[in-house]
Formats: structure tokens, C-alpha cells, sequence
């Protein structure tokens, strides 16, 4: 049995890794002397993907908005009863989640690993839609868009979104809309299904304290049932997208204690193949940059804070897609509007004056010690770990990708990030 | 699985260590026991966000900020909670392992510095610094009335409130907006003085660090000042026939929100405590529960339902995100299953699935750090030890007969709905 190994020295972690003859990716991390095993089973299929062909397919398909989410959900059905109950009687916990580009299952246990691991793999590539169980799922997943439309901090994200997009989908809900739900048939499901959730655009990542060797075997094994398809290529068709954003403002009224708000610059897409190449280079470069920014050793957040601005929910996010990017300074402030003037025009003197070496050097190890300790959960890493697989990155890299950005790197970064003309301020205020 | 060492280092302070080689940090919690009371629970929950903005050597908290970063970002966090009906006031440190950077010095110093926060702090004439405290008050007040932003969670609470409308857990754990203003810098820093001398301290310490190790670090950095030690009664348990509460609130949302207040009439140190959380766990604890199969999968009247036990103030909560047309509808379906419960309609098969999701739960708690010291702090609180595996074998042997017996005590008390103002009028 042949694999490679992936090192995280820093954190003396390492992934071993193969790729199967069904074309897909297997992970191993161990992690001695933890109790729980993970596994998650992740296809590159996320709310974002709504037309696409397989490359010898003649059609183009357009799908309903929130169809990956809605095929997430459906999975677990099976002709008798759902996937919950191939688990619970092993106590494990089995759950899924829908992003922007990626639908993952997973499950954690304490026993039962390879037991739980068969059930896995074997769920999510059985599907199993009816009319009338894929009507059943619509009154479900109406509430669970409710949910969602009570709650601020999605509304405000997403109208940020909005705000920030013209026709990129990522400005589309991830769940769609009770209208586009209730359009949803189980053709529909099935050709994202016979597209998306082919073992070639699919990663499985285990950790745990288990033997390499053996989990290897076992999820070779699992495969080897399966016939072996002629492994396609996937075209997927995004529409074109601006430079300039869509809306500079965008604000709502729910029923809130007092205003959130979402302020963001829009991301310009170099030279796609140039840019892929430096995603985590570039993601690393932007997260200090805000952190010398922004965070609480900064004037800027004293200041804030200080004048009653801000609170302790204040916090910066950067996302670092191929295709889209955008960063993120939230929070709640009972002035949102001052807030971002403030944020204006102390980046024009700073812009003006530069940066300071001692932030860069504060923030850097700040990061590093961060990203330590998120190693403490297997989840996280694994989640993480298959976010940037996807995007062709390797997630153990980025500490060393933090310790190789360089104050020259951020200086750069600090001309080109902050555009006015690309800037986004997303508001929910109260309704009294 | 949990490696745990207790000693009393003084009067009134406990140190508990849970030596384990596997996480990148460690973790020291130091937690101050208070009586949930009106008195001081305002008092209390401001008291961390002031001595977190500055020392007498960092007077700011950007100087503060600035040091915690260059330790490889160590997080120091002061923050309130509730545990029945005692407030407890946390501070916490999470700080990465020595061997995994190039620091040896990294935890002592951060040791200095939760001590100049807790015992070395900004004094200003007879008081905290009042500017600080005037803008932490109104962070405070913005923090109690954001309660309401988060619908489900807000619905919980408040349904809890109503509940326990004459009994000390009603209090919020952030206080009381209307005693706010009569706070400041002299009354806190009184207040301050008589939780460092007076209240139960528990330091719990989870990571590589051996008991021995992290005792001299604590008696060497930490300088404790406490005195006379007060007592902190048990929780008040009442357990009183009485009609049905039922209350509605309305609010400009789109989804109602149903949260259904149970008195479970059972302590957490009866023997019978883990035929009930068994109990709970069957009910609503998760997608094998009758709730979930029955209100989600069978009817589709909700994306989420669970019910969840209250320990200290045994309590059990249901809730749920439902259309405010479908209250009714879903009201009869939980009580459906907790009358099949009673009648002892659990299969073996419930039984199985209820136990095995108890138990991998309580396994897992030996993969989280903060899990652990919280685990091992809420077994001090109740001053009830079960280590995990004996609670574990306690939840094996829950027979369905158990099972019945519980669910024969439990009784609502409170209905409580949070509904849209659309509906007004019945149009929706």
C-alpha cells in the first residue's frame, strides 16, 4: 500500500493520503490519544453550483436555488426510516452541513469506527428520492429558512452579500428561498446527485487514534464493492462578475436591540491561474493586514471602543474563494454609518503614514499561537483540511505561510486592500 | 479518563488538575462561587469587563491586548455564568503548549498578567477608574437588552424566567438593566474587595502540566488575599401543584418560537438522576428522539426540537421553531410522546439509542479541554462527584421501568410562545 505523507511540522501533525482508483482522495490524521474518531465524506458541490455540465454532456443544467442543500437534507432518507438510525444504535452522531461550495457528511464515535465508516459511505451514495418524501422535506426546510430570516447575523451577511455581488451566486441564500425550494423536484436532486457525488469529486478524511494501515484497508475495501465509472471532468458556469460592487449600502429593519453591521471590501480577481497559485499566501497576507488593522491592540479599535462605537463583538474575516473574495469588519455599534467614516479616514493616514514593524511582529505570532491551538480539534482541522483541498491548498501549510508573509507583503496589501469603490456596508438597525 | 488530582490550597481555594499530554494549550480556569442573588448580580457581571480594561502596569486594554498577543495569542477572558442558582464569574486563560514554541517563559508571564488583572488593579482615588467603568456600564445595558436578538435563545430564557418567575433562577446571569445606574467606581471597587476575600475559589488546569508544576506556578504568581469564606446555599427546589402558566409574547419574526418548561421533581444527586437524563435524551435529545421523528420527520412541523435537562434547578426545557399556526398542532404531539412515556411506550430499541448517545457524549467530553474543567467545575458546584466512566456505567444500568418512574414525576408548568405581530387578527 503506497500513500504520502503531509507534515505540519509546527504542530507535529501529519496527514497520510491516497488516492483510490475510483479517483477519490482519502485522509488519514492520527491523533493518539483522543477518544473520539471523525470521519467526514465531502463533495465539492455547494449552494453556488446551479448550472454545470459533465464535460461529454451535451445540456447545460440549471438548478433551483438551495438544491445542494435540499439534496443534503434528502440523503438521509432511505427506503426505510434515515441514516440516523444506521448510527445511533452505535452512539455515534452523525450530521451534514451545505456551504457556498461544499456539502459534507460526517460522524463522530467512540466505538464502532469501521462500522460507523461503512454507514457513512454507504448513505451518501444512496440516494433515495420520492415525490412525495421530497414534498415532505419542503415544510422542513421552510422553517428552517424562518429560522434564518429571524436571525440578524445571517440577514446581515447576506445582505452584505448582496450588496458586495452582482451575479456572482454567492449572493444567493444557501438554503434558496421558500420559492425555490417549493419548485424543487427529485429529477432535479438526481441530476445534481449523478453529477456531484461521484467518487472523483469527492474527499474522505478519518482522524482518530486508529491504525493507518487498517484504515487504509478498510476504506478500500468499502470501494471495492463499487463499479468503477469512467472518472469525467465537471464544467461549471458562474456568470461574469464586476470589479465595482453592487450596492454600497444596503439596510434592513428586524426586531434587534441595536444596529449590526457588516463592512467589507470586494476582493479583485487577479489573473485567475496567478492568483490560485498565492490563495494561501494571499489569505495569510490579508488576515494580518486586518489584524494590524483592526484588532484590539490597535489605535483604530481604541479609539472605536472608546467612543462607545464598538464592543466586544467587534471581529475581522477574510474569505479567499478562486472566483470571489471579500474581507469582513463586523459587529454591533449603536452607529454604524460613524463607524465606517472613522474606519475611512484613519485608513487614508495610514495609508499615508504605513505600518508599524512592531504590529507585524505582535499579529504574526499572535496568528501562529491561533492557529496552534486549533489543532486541539479534529473537527475543525478536518473541516478545514477539505475546505482547502478542494481549492487544491494544503491547510498544514498555512502556519509557515504566516511566518513566510513578509511587512513588506502587508505594506502592499494595506495600497491595494482598502478601495472606497469597492467597499460594502451592510446594516440591520432596530425596528422602533 | 479523567486523570484528575484535587488538593485545597488554602482556605477556600480549591485546585483541581486534569493532567493530559494530548492538546496544543492549556487551559486554567479560576472560577468565583456567588449566590445568584439581586443584591449582587449586576455588581457581578460587570466586575470582569472592568478589571479586564487595565493594571496598575497595563493601564489599558490595548496594552493588555498588545502582551496577550506577543504570548502567541493567549486568550484571557473574564465572563459571567449561572449554575443553578449561584453566579459564577470565570476568568480564563488558553495558552499554547511550550513545546510547541519557542517561549519558555510564555506561562509564567501569563500568569503575571491574570494575576495583575484579578489582584493588582487599576485604582483610581477610592474607585475603579471611572471613565472605565461608565463605558463598560453601557456595554453592559446594550448586552442585556441584546438578549433579544437571538430569537431561540431568547425564547429559552425567557420561558425559564416565567417559570421561575418567584425563585432566584429567574435572574438573568448579566444582571438587572434598572440597578445599572446606581453602580461606580467606589461601589464596584467595594464590591471587588468582597469577592477576592470572600467567595469559594476553584482553579481547574487542563493540559500537560503536572499537579505539582502548576501549584508552584499558582503559589508563586497568583496572590490571593481571601478571608472569611461564605456559604452558598443549595438550590431552592420547588415542587408545588399549580395550574398551568401560559404566556405569549409577541415581536416583529417570521417563525414562531415554542419552549415548553417541565419540573422534573428529581434532584441531580437522587439516584434516579440518570434515568432521567436517559429519559431526556429519548424524549428530545437528538435525531433518534421521539420529538425529532416525530414533530420534524413525520409531520415536518419544525426543523429543530430537543428537550434539554436544567440540572441544578431540575428542570427539563422543549423547544422548538414552528408556524404560529402549527402551536397548537405540535403542542399535542409533545405531549403525545410524553404520555407514551408515561405509559411506558419505550422499545428497547429507544432505550439502546437514548443510553448510546448519553454515553458517547460524556466519552467525547475527554477531547475538549474546556469541556473537561466544565464537567469537572459543575461536579464541584453540586459537590457530587461521579467521574465520567461511573457515570457512565450508572447510565447502562437505567432500566425502562427507571425510565417510567421519571417520567411519571415530570409535570408542565409553563407554556411560553414567542409569536409574530402579523398574526394579529389571524391573517398571516
Amino acid at each position: 500500500m503506497t500513500y504520502s505523507e503531509i507534515k505540519g511540522d509546527v504542530v507535529k501533525e501529519s496527514i497520510f493520503t491516497k488516492k483510490l482508483s475510483n479517483g477519490l482522495e482519502v485522509f488519514f490524521m492520527p491523533k493518539e490519544g483522543y477518544t473520539k474518531q471523525y470521519a467526514i465524506f465531502a463533495t465539492k458541490f455547494g449552494s453556488n453550483d446551479l448550472k454545470f455540465k459533465k464535460l461529454h454532456d451535451k445540456d447545460i443544467a440549471e438548478v433551483p436555488e438551495g438544491i445542494a442543500h435540499f439534496l443534503e437534507h434528502k440523503l438521509f432518507e432511505e427506503p426505510e426510516g434515515n441514516a440516523f438510525d444506521r448510527f445511533a444504535p452505535l452512539g455515534a452522531n452523525v450530521n451534514a452541513y451545505t456551504n457556498f461550495n461544499i456539502t459534507a457528511y460526517y460522524f463522530t464515535s467512540t466505538d464502532y469506527f469501521y462500522e460507523n465508516l461503512k454507514n457513512l459511505i454507504e448513505f451518501v451514495q444512496a440516494p433515495y428520492f420520492t415525490d412525495e418524501n421530497v414534498e415532505k422535506e419542503k415544510g422542513i426546510i421552510t422553517q428552517e429558512i424562518k429560522m434564518y430570516q429571524d436571525n440578524p447575523q445571517w440577514r446581515v451577511f447576506f445582505n452584505f452579500l448582496k450588496g458586495m455581488y452582482h451575479n456572482h451566486p454567492v449572493r444567493i441564500d444557501i438554503a434558496g428561498t421558500v420559492e425555490s425550494i417549493n419548485k424543487t423536484t427529485k429529477e432535479d436532486l438526481y441530476t445534481c446527485f449523478n453529477t456531484f457525488y461521484d467518487p472523483s469529486n469527492m474527499i474522505l478524511l478519518v482522524a482518530g487514534d486508529l491504525i493507518k494501515e487498517e484504515v487504509f484497508n478498510k476504506v478500500e475495501e468499502l470501494f471495492q464493492k463499487q463499479d468503477i465509472k469512467e472518472p469525467f471532468s465537471i464544467i461549471r458556469y458562474y456568470p461574469d462578475e464586476p470589479i465595482h460592487v453592487n450596492k454600497e449600502i444596503i439596510e434592513e429593519k428586524l426586531s434587534v436591540s441595536m444596529p449590526m453591521f457588516y463592512l467589507g471590501y470586494k476582493k479583485i480577481p487577479k489573473n485567475s491561474e496567478e492568483r490560485h497559485i498565492n490563495l494561501l499566501k494571499e489569505e495569510a497576507t490579508v488576515r494580518i493586514l486586518l489584524d494590524m488593522v483592526f484588532d484590539k491592540g490597535t489605535d483604530l479599535y481604541q479609539k472605536l471602543y472608546n467612543e462607545g462605537l464598538i464592543d466586544r463583538s467587534f471581529q475581522v474575516d477574510y474569505v479567499c474563494e478562486p472566483d470571489y473574495g471579500h474581507s469582513i469588519i463586523s459587529g454591533d455599534s449603536k452607529d454604524p454609518k460613524m463607524v465606517k467614516k472613522i474606519i475611512d479616514e484613519w485608513l487614508v493616514i495610514l495609508k499615508n503614514r504605513g505600518l508599524d514593524e512592531a504590529d507585524f511582529a505582535r499579529v504574526q505570532r499572535k496568528q501562529i499561537g491561533e492557529n496552534i491551538s486549533y489543532y486541539n480539534s479534529m473537527e475543525y482541522i478536518g473541516n478545514s483540511f477539505i475546505g482547502y483541498r478542494f481549492k487544491n491548498l494544503n491547510f498544514l501549510e498555512y502556519i509557515d505561510m504566516l511566518k513566510s508573509v513578509s511587512f513588506e507583503d502587508v505594506e502592499e496589501e494595506l495600497k491595494n486592500h482598502f478601495n472606497e469603490e469597492r467597499q460594502v456596508l451592510s446594516i440591520i438597525s432596530p425596528v422602533n | 479518563m479523567l486523570n484528575l488530582t484535587s488538593e485545597q490550597i488554602a482556605d477556600g481555594l480549591q485546585l483541581h488538575t486534569v493532567n493530559e499530554d494530548k492538546f496544543k494549550t492549556n487551559l486554567i480556569n479560576i472560577y468565583f462561587k456567588r449566590p445568584l442573588i439581586p443584591e449582587e448580580v449586576t455588581y457581578n457581571a460587570l466586575l470582569p469587563m472592568v478589571l479586564q480594561r487595565g493594571t496598575k502596569h497595563h493601564k489599558t486594554s490595548q496594552e493588555l491586548a498588545k502582551k496577550l498577543d506577543y504570548l502567541y495569542g493567549s486568550s484571557l477572558n473574564g465572563d459571567v455564568g449561572k449554575k443553578g442558582e449561584r453566579q459564577i464569574i470565570l476568568f480564563s486563560l488558553n495558552t499554547v503548549g511550550l513545546k510547541y514554541i519557542d517561549d519558555k517563559n510564555l506561562l509564567e508571564d501569563c500568569m503575571k498578567l491574570m494575576n495583575e488583572i484579578l489582584f493588582d488593579t487599576l485604582i483610581e482615588g477610592e474607585g475603579f477608574k471611572e471613565e472605565y467603568v461608565a463605558q463598560e456600564k453601557l456595554n453592559l445595558e446594550s448586552r442585556i437588552k441584546g438578549r433579544l436578538n437571538d430569537k431561540n435563545r431568547y425564547a429559552y430564557d425567557r420561558c425559564i424566567e416565567e417559570m421561575c418567575r418567584n425563585e432566584k433562577f429567574h435572574l438573568y446571569e448579566y444582571g438587572i438593566l434598572e440597578d445599572i445606574p446606581q453602580i461606580n467606581g467606589k461601589n464596584l471597587l467595594n464590591h471587588y474587595r468582597n469577592i477576592i476575600e470572600t467567595s469559594p475559589i476553584d482553579i481547574v488546569v487542563v493540559g500537560s502540566l503536572q499537579h505539582q508544576q502548576v501549584k508552584e506556578y499558582i503559589t508563586n504568581s497568583l496572590k490571593f488575599n481571601q478571608k472569611e469564606i461564605i456559604k452558598i446555599e443549595d438550590d431552592s427546589f420547588i415542587s408545588h401543584e399549580r395550574p398551568i402558566h401560559e404566556v405569549d409574547e409577541k415581536m416583529e419574526i417570521n417563525q414562531g418560537k415554542l419552549s415548553l418548561g417541565y419540573r422534573t421533581n428529581l434532584s441531580y444527586q437522587d439516584p434516579l438522576y440518570p434515568a432521567l437524563m436517559v429519559y431526556s435524551s429519548i424524549l428530545g435529545g437528538g435525531p433518534h428522539s421521539k420529538l425529532f421523528l416525530k414533530v420534524r420527520e413525520e409531520r415536518s412541523l419544525c426543523y429543530y426540537i430537543y428537550s434539554k435537562l436544567e440540572k441544578f434547578k431540575s428542570l427539563m426545557m422543549i423547544s422548538s421553531g414552528i408556524e404560529v399556526d402549527k402551536a397548537n398542532e405540535t403542542k399535542t404531539v409533545v405531549q403525545q410522546q410524553i404520555d407514551e412515556m408515561k405509559d411506558g411506550k419505550i422499545t428497547d430499541h429507544e432505550m439502546t439509542n437514548g443510553k448510546k448517545a448519553l454515553i458517547t457524549a460524556i466519552e467525547a467530553l475527554g477531547d475538549s479541554a474546556g469541556a473537561m474543567a466544565e464537567y469537572t467545575y459543575s461536579q464541584i458546584v453540586g459537590n457530587h462527584f461521579i467521574n465520567p466512566d461511573e457515570l457512565i456505567e450508572k447510565i447502562n444500568s437505567v432500566r425502562i421501568e427507571d425510565v417510567v418512574m421519571v417520567a411519571k414525576k415530570v409535570q408542565l408548568d409553563t407554556v411560553y410562545f414567542l409569536k409574530g405581530l402579523a398574526e394579529e387578527g389571524g391573517n398571516i
